[in-house]
């Protein structure tokens, strides 16, 4: 089970960096701010999955995302 | 051998170890802050973050991101076959790990020769000079990393292994961390304005 949920998460991996990239290059209205969020989805899928923290105490899990979720917000109000 | 494991749902046992998650947050924070920096630095001087970030291969960007995440899964499947003391597959996980950083590297010097013989060095302009102190930054977490992957596949390598779990999820941990430095790096710099 566990062997294909890494393997699933790395496939979801390369797809949202390659559109990420995509997206970037593309006139898309809020294109920065749909860039910064599938880079969230890659940063919390790296460390839940390959990192393992979904296995953590709660206080792990929580203070990655609250890091995770300020660091979007600044930025997204900056851009 | 019976299969390893450590129960992570204690506070003070995160996979890596509390001293590395320490590391960790402190690395995630300064370069979190770093980049929200340059973000409002930005504002001041639009059109030459716009020209400046052109000048930057998105692709490159890209590939690197790639590499890095490969490598990262590379590094949870050799964490996974060594709980259950499968040591070769381990081993040849750790190899492939390494491969990835190295690449990462070459890919990196690459980029470095071409702004480097273009005069996009650290003094060119504000972007360049946060572009190369924090991409540089990270090389050298990326550098770290292969040389304490390197001791771990050494270490697994010996006869009597006295490598603990504890040390391949720190190591783990760590080089996961820079998949984490990277995946705030590249949107910003290469990707944004």
């Amino acid at each position: 089970m566990k062997k294909k949920l890494f393997l699933k998460v790395w496939i979801i991996l390369m797809v949202l960096t390659i559109v990420s990239a995509f997206v970037s290059e593309s006139n898309m209205l809020y294109a920065s701010i749909i860039v910064i969020l599938l880079s969230v989805i890659k940063f919390l899928g790296v460390a839940f999955y390959f990192m393992d923290l979904k296995k953590a105490h709660v206080f792990w899990k929580s203070s990655v995302l609250i890091f995770v979720i300020l660091f979007s917000v600044i930025s997204i109000i900056l851009i | 051998m019976e299969n390893q494991s450590i129960n992570h749902k204690n506070l003070y046992y995160p996979p890596g170890g509390i001293l590395l998650w320490i590391v960790i947050f402190l690395e995630l924070f300064t370069f979190g802050i770093a980049l929200i920096a340059m973000i409002m630095y930005s504002k001041d001087e639009p059109e030459v973050f716009h020209n400046s970030r052109l000048l930057l291969n998105s692709t490159f960007g890209a590939i690197n991101t790639l590499f890095l995440l490969t490598s990262g899964f590379f590094m949870a499947k050799s964490v996974e076959n060594f709980k259950m003391n499968n040591m070769s597959k381990t081993s040849l996980y750790l190899k492939l790990t390494m491969v990835g950083g190295v690449l990462f590297l070459i890919l990196k010097s690459v980029e470095y020769y071409g702004k480097l013989g273009a005069g996009l060095t650290m003094g060119y302009n504000t972007f360049f000079s946060f572009y190369w102190m924090l991409t540089l930054f990270h090389v050298i977490h990326v550098i770290v990393g292969l040389v304490i992957l390197i001791s771990i596949y050494f270490g697994i390598k010996k006869e009597k292994i006295s490598t603990k779990l504890e040390d391949i999820e720190a190591s783990a941990a760590f080089w996961h961390m820079c998949d984490l430095i990277w995946l705030l790096l590249f949107p910003v710099i290469y990707l944004l304005f």
